[in-house]
C-alpha cells in the first residue's frame, strides 16, 4: 500500500472543524461494539477462557479481599515451621507466620506490580509504536532502539539496576516496566503497521491535518487487541520478573509478596524440608501466569472472526 | 576494621595481664602434646574429606582477606601463632610461649618444627617479617586493625624460636590479639613480592607455600579448591594430617549445602546452620550435629547524630520496646543467651558482671520515658519519630529479628522504618553513619578492653554510636593500661555499667553456633565462631573416617 500523495501535502490546511466532532454513530463505532459482542460470544465457548477469567478474577478478588479473608502476617508466633493443617491451612514459616496470610496479602504487592509495571509498559510502548508507525522518519529509530533493548540481557541489568536503586516497590515496578515496554512496541507496531496504511487511515488524513485525532480514533482502536493481549502477556511476564526479584532479595523487604515468601524460605534455609513454604506461593505465581496467558490465548482466537458464529 | 559475621573486632583477655605480671605465663598443656589438646590421634589414610562453603575465595594473601572461605582455605596453609578457647582465652598453636618483657617490649616464643611445602624451615625471621611488613604496608584487613600500638620495623627475630617487638606505649591486649588474628607467612617468598598489601598471591608463579597442614594445589573458581596434605604438621598427633585431600566445594546457598550433605556429596558444611534447621538435622541419621561456642554477639546501636536518639530517655524507651525473650526462642530457637544487654558476655567469665540485667521489654515504660523526654503521642498513639533501621539482607537471622523489632518497637509508639540492603550497601552505609539504628552482629568479641575501645572511644572503627562519654572514656583508657586483673576487671565492669544505663549499645544476645557433617566422618575438634568452627587447620587434619 503506498500513499499516492506525499507526506508533506497532506500536512493542515489548518481548521477543519467540521471533523472536529466525528459523527457520533459513525459505522466504525456500531461495528466494533458488534464485533465486541461476536468476540465475547466466542470467547465463552471457550472453557479454558472462561476457566482463566474465573481464576484472574477470584485473585484479583483475593487481593481486594485481603482483610477479610486473614489477619495481616503477624510478626512472629511460636509455632514455627508447622505443616499444612487444620490450624495453619498452608503451613508456618520460619519465624511462626501464616503462609496462608503471606500468599492473600502478597496477592494484593504482585497485582500491584503486575497492573502499575503493565500499564507503563502498555502506555510507553504503544505510544512509541505508533508514533514510529505513523511517522515513518521516526520509525527506524524506534526499530533500533527496540532491537537494542530486546537484546539485551534482560534478568542481569534488572537485577544491576534494583541492586543499585535499593529495594522499594517503585522501583520494581519502573525496572520491570523499562524493560518489558519494547516487547509491547514491536508487537503493537508490526500491527500499527499495516493499519497506517489501510485505505480509510489515508483518507482520514485527506480529511484532517490532526494526527492526534487520526491516531486516537483509527490507529489506536485497530491495535486495541493487540494491546490487550500484551497487557495480559506483560503483566503475567511482570509477576514472575517481580518474583525473580524478591527472591533475589531485591524485592521490598517490608511488604509481602510471594517472591518474598520464597525468598525468606530460601534465607531462612527452611526450603530443604519445609515444602509447603515453596509449594503455595508458587502455586499462586502459577495460577496467575498460566490464567493470564490462557486468557490471552483465549481472547486472541475469539476475536478472529473466522471463529465468530457463522 | 572488617566487621559482622566475618572478622570481627577483638582479641585477647585476661591473659594479657597475667602474662604482663608473670612474665611467663599460659601453655600449661603445650611442653609436648599437640597444642590443641584432647585431640584424638588422626588416622592418616587417603581419604578426601569435602567441605561445602557458599563463597569463592577472593584473596589468596591471609594478611588481606576478605570472605570465609578466604579465612577458612588460608587458615590451612598459614599458621596462627595463638589458638582461642571456648572462653575467650588464647592458647598455643605456633607459638608456645607469649608476653610480656616490659611495659613496652613484646615476645612470641615459637615452635622449632614447623616446616613450609618447599622444604624451608618456619623460623622467627617469618614471624618477625610478616609483623613488620603489616605494620609497614598496611594491608585492608583484622590483622592491620589489630596493629595499634605496635611500633613499625620493632619485631627482630631474636632467635630461631624467639621473636621481640616494641610497644609505642603500653598495651596488656595487644600480644594475644595480634597473636590470635594474624596468620604467619612465608618470608622467601612475600618478601620478593614487594607490598604484602598488593601481593595477591594467587599462585600463577607456581603455586603456593604452605605450613600445613593443607596446600592448595588446584582451583576451578566457582566449583571447588582442591588442597593436598602437607607433611610433616605437628599440631596433630604423628605430625600427619588424617584427610589425604581436603576440597571445598562451593555450592549456591546453605539449602543446597543441607541436601548434598543428606545426600553424601559432601563430608561437613563449614557455614553455621540456620537456626531453624538445627534440630531437623540432629534427628537425620548418618548426620551429626556440632555445636560451635558463640564468642560474639548481636547488638543494635543507636545513631547518637541524630537529635532525638541523643536524648538518653529516647535510647531507654527503644531498649524496653524490643521484646528480646521472643527473639531469641522464635528467631534462633533457644540458640542463643542473653548478655544482660553489656558487652561483657556470659562466656566472657571472669568479666561478667550479673548485676547488669537485660532491658525489660515494657511498651508502657518505653512510653513513659518518650514522654518525660518531651514528646507527646498523637490520637493514633503514636509519637512523631521515625527511626531507620538498618541490616544486611545477607544476614538472615538479622533480619528476621529486626521485623520483629519493628513490630514491638510499634506496640510502644515508636515508628521504626527497616532499610535492609545488599551486605556492601550496608557496610558502606554504617561507614557513612547512614543510619538512625543500626543492627548486626560481631563474631568474636573475646577482648573486652579492644572492644570497648573500638566501640566506645571517639573515633572508634566500631563505635557506631557516636558516642564520646569523657567518664566512659577515661575508663577504658585506665582499663588499656592496667596490669592488676582485678582492677582491670573492675574497671571494664564500671564501663560496661555506663554503657548500659545510657543505652550507647544494645547488646541483644551470644548465639550458639551449631554445624553438621556426616557420621561417616569423626575427630573434629570446634573452636569458637564460625571463622573456626570445625573447619579449624587443627579440627580439619585432625577428622577421620570411622571405621565401617
Amino acid at each position: 500500500m503506498t500513499n499516492p500523495i506525499p507526506d508533506t501535502e497532506l500536512v493542515p490546511a489548518v481548521d477543519q472543524p467540521a471533523l472536529d466532532e466525528p459523527a457520533v454513530d459513525e459505522p466504525a463505532g456500531t461495528d466494533g461494539t458488534r464485533a465486541g459482542r461476536a468476540t465475547w460470544r466466542a470467547f465463552r465457548r471457550q472453557p479454558l477462557g472462561m476457566i482463566s477469567l474465573g481464576v484472574l478474577a477470584l485473585l484479583v478478588l483475593m487481593s481486594v479481599a485481603a482483610p477479610l479473608l486473614s489477619a495481616a502476617p503477624a510478626s512472629f508466633s511460636v509455632d514455627v515451621l508447622r505443616p499444612p493443617g487444620g490450624d495453619h491451612w498452608f503451613g508456618t514459616d520460619a519465624l511462626g507466620r501464616e503462609v496462608f496470610a503471606e500468599v492473600v496479602w502478597g496477592a494484593r504487592q504482585s497485582l500491584l506490580v503486575a497492573g502499575a509495571a503493565s500499564l507503563i509498559a502498555i502506555v510507553v510502548g504503544t505510544l512509541v509504536a505508533v508514533a514510529g508507525a505513523y511517522v515513518p522518519a521516526v520509525d527506524s529509530v524506534v526499530g533500533v532502539v527496540v532491537d537494542l533493548t530486546l537484546s539485551l540481557p534482560v534478568l542481569p541489568l534488572m537485577i544491576l539496576v534494583a541492586a543499585l536503586a535499593g529495594p522499594s516497590t517503585t522501583t520494581i515496578i519502573l525496572v520491570i516496566a523499562a524493560f518489558s515496554w519494547p516487547e509491547v512496541t514491536r508487537l503493537v507496531r508490526s500491527q500499527a503497521l499495516s493499519v497506517v496504511h489501510l485505505p480509510y487511515v489515508d483518507a482520514a488524513r485527506l480529511m484532517t491535518g490532526r494526527h492526534g485525532w487520526i491516531i486516537g480514533r483509527h490507529v489506536i482502536p485497530a491495535v486495541t487487541p493487540v494491546i490487550v493481549v500484551s497487557v495480559v502477556v506483560t503483566a503475567s511476564r511482570a509477576v514472575l520478573s517481580a518474583a525473580g526479584l524478591a527472591f533475589l532479595g531485591l524485592g521490598d523487604p517490608t511488604v509481602w509478596s510471594w517472591g518474598r515468601i520464597l525468598y525468606e524460605a530460601q534465607q531462612s534455609g527452611a526450603m530443604v524440608n519445609a515444602w509447603w513454604l515453596t509449594l503455595f506461593p508458587s502455586l499462586a505465581i502459577l495460577a496467575l501466569v498460566l490464567s493470564a496467558t490462557l486468557l490471552s490465548i483465549a481472547y486472541n482466537d475469539a476475536r478472529n472472526p473466522r471463529n465468530h458464529d457463522r | 576494621m572488617r566487621r559482622p559475621s566475618a572478622l570481627p573486632a577483638a582479641a585477647v583477655t585476661a591473659l594479657a595481664a597475667l602474662a604482663l605480671a608473670a612474665c611467663a605465663p599460659q601453655a600449661p598443656e603445650e611442653a609436648d602434646a599437640p597444642a590443641t589438646g584432647g585431640s584424638t590421634a588422626a588416622a592418616a589414610g587417603s581419604d578426601t574429606l569435602t567441605i561445602a562453603t557458599t563463597t569463592d575465595v577472593v584473596n589468596y594473601n591471609p594478611l588481606i582477606g576478605n570472605s570465609r572461605s578466604d579465612y577458612w582455605i588460608t587458615n590451612l596453609m598459614y599458621p596462627h601463632l595463638l589458638s582461642i578457647a571456648d572462653d575467650g582465652s588464647k592458647e598455643p598453636m605456633l607459638a608456645t610461649d607469649w608476653g610480656y618483657v616490659d611495659d613496652t617490649t613484646g615476645y612470641y616464643e615459637i615452635r622449632d618444627d614447623f616446616m613450609w611445602s618447599d622444604g624451608e624451615p618456619l623460623t622467627a625471621d617469618d614471624v618477625a617479617y610478616t609483623l613488620n611488613a603489616v605494620k609497614r604496608d598496611a594491608p585492608a584487613g583484622t590483622f592491620y586493625g589489630q596493629m595499634g600500638t605496635f611500633e613499625a620495623e620493632s619485631a627482630v627475630a631474636v632467635s630461631d624460636t624467639r621473636v621481640e617487638f616494641t610497644l609505642t606505649e603500653p598495651d596488656t591486649s595487644l600480644v594475644e590479639e595480634i597473636g590470635f588474628w594474624g596468620n604467619v607467612v612465608p618470608q622467601h617468598v612475600f618478601e620478593p613480592a614487594g607490598s604484602v598489601a598488593e601481593f595477591a598471591n594467587d599462585g600463577s608463579d607456581g603455586g603456593w607455600v604452605s605450613a600445613g597442614p593443607y596446600l592448595l594445589t588446584d582451583v576451578q573458581a566457582g566449583q571447588s579448591y582442591t588442597m593436598e596434605r602437607v607433611e610433616p604438621y605437628p599440631l596433630v598427633e604423628g605430625g600427619v594430617p588424617g584427610p589425604e585431600t581436603v576440597v571445598y566445594r562451593v555450592l549456591p546457598d546453605v539449602n543446597t549445602e543441607i541436601l548434598a550433605l543428606q545426600s553424601g556429596e559432601v563430608d561437613a558444611i563449614a557455614n553455621a546452620l540456620p537456626p531453624a534447621q538445627v534440630e531437623q538435622l540432629r534427628s537425620t541419621e548418618g548426620i551429626e550435629v556440632v555445636e560451635v561456642v558463640g564468642l560474639g554477639y548481636a547488638h543494635m546501636v543507636y545513631n547518637m547524630d541524630n537529635p532525638d536518639l541523643a536524648k538518653t530517655e529516647v535510647r531507654q524507651a527503644l531498649a524496653h520496646a524490643a521484646d528480646y525473650e521472643s527473639i531469641r526462642q522464635v528467631v534462633l530457637q533457644g540458640q542463643a543467651v542473653s548478655t544482660g544487654s553489656s558487652a561483657l558476655m556470659p562466656v566472657l567469665a571472669d568479666y561478667y558482671d550479673e548485676s547488669l540485667t537485660e532491658y525489660e521489654f515494657d511498651p508502657e515504660l518505653s512510653r513513659s520515658l518518650m514522654e518525660q523526654a518531651g514528646y507527646t503521642a498523637g490520637p493514633d498513639g503514636m509519637f512523631p519519630v521515625s527511626f531507620r533501621l538498618i541490616y544486611s539482607l545477607q544476614d538472615s537471622v538479622g533480619s528476621q529479628w529486626a521485623q520483629l523489632v519493628q513490630a514491638s518497637a510499634a506496640e510502644a509508639g515508636i515508628t521504626i522504618e527497616l532499610q535492609g540492603t545488599e551486605r556492601n550497601t550496608y557496610l558502606a552505609m554504617t561507614n557513612e553513619g547512614d543510619y538512625d539504628i543500626y543492627a548486626g552482629n560481631f563474631a568474636i568479641m573475646d577482648d573486652p578492653v579492644t572492644n570497648f575501645r573500638l566501640s566506645y572511644l571517639p573515633g572508634g572503627a566500631i563505635n557506631y554510636t557516636h558516642v564520646d562519654d569523657p567518664e566512659l572514656n577515661e575508663l577504658i583508657a585506665q582499663a588499656g593500661v592496667t596490669t592488676d586483673e582485678d582492677e582491670k576487671i573492675e574497671l571494664m565492669r564500671q564501663a560496661a555499667a555506663i554503657v548500659h544505663e545510657q543505652v550507647y549499645d544494645n547488646i541483644m544476645y551470644t548465639q550458639n553456633l551449631y554445624v553438621a557433617h556426616s557420621s561417616d566422618w569423626t575427630g573434629f575438634i570446634s573452636k569458637p565462631s564460625e571463622l573456626l568452627s570445625i573447619v579449624n587447620p587443627v579440627s580439619v587434619a585432625s577428622a577421620r573416617k570411622t571405621d565401617g
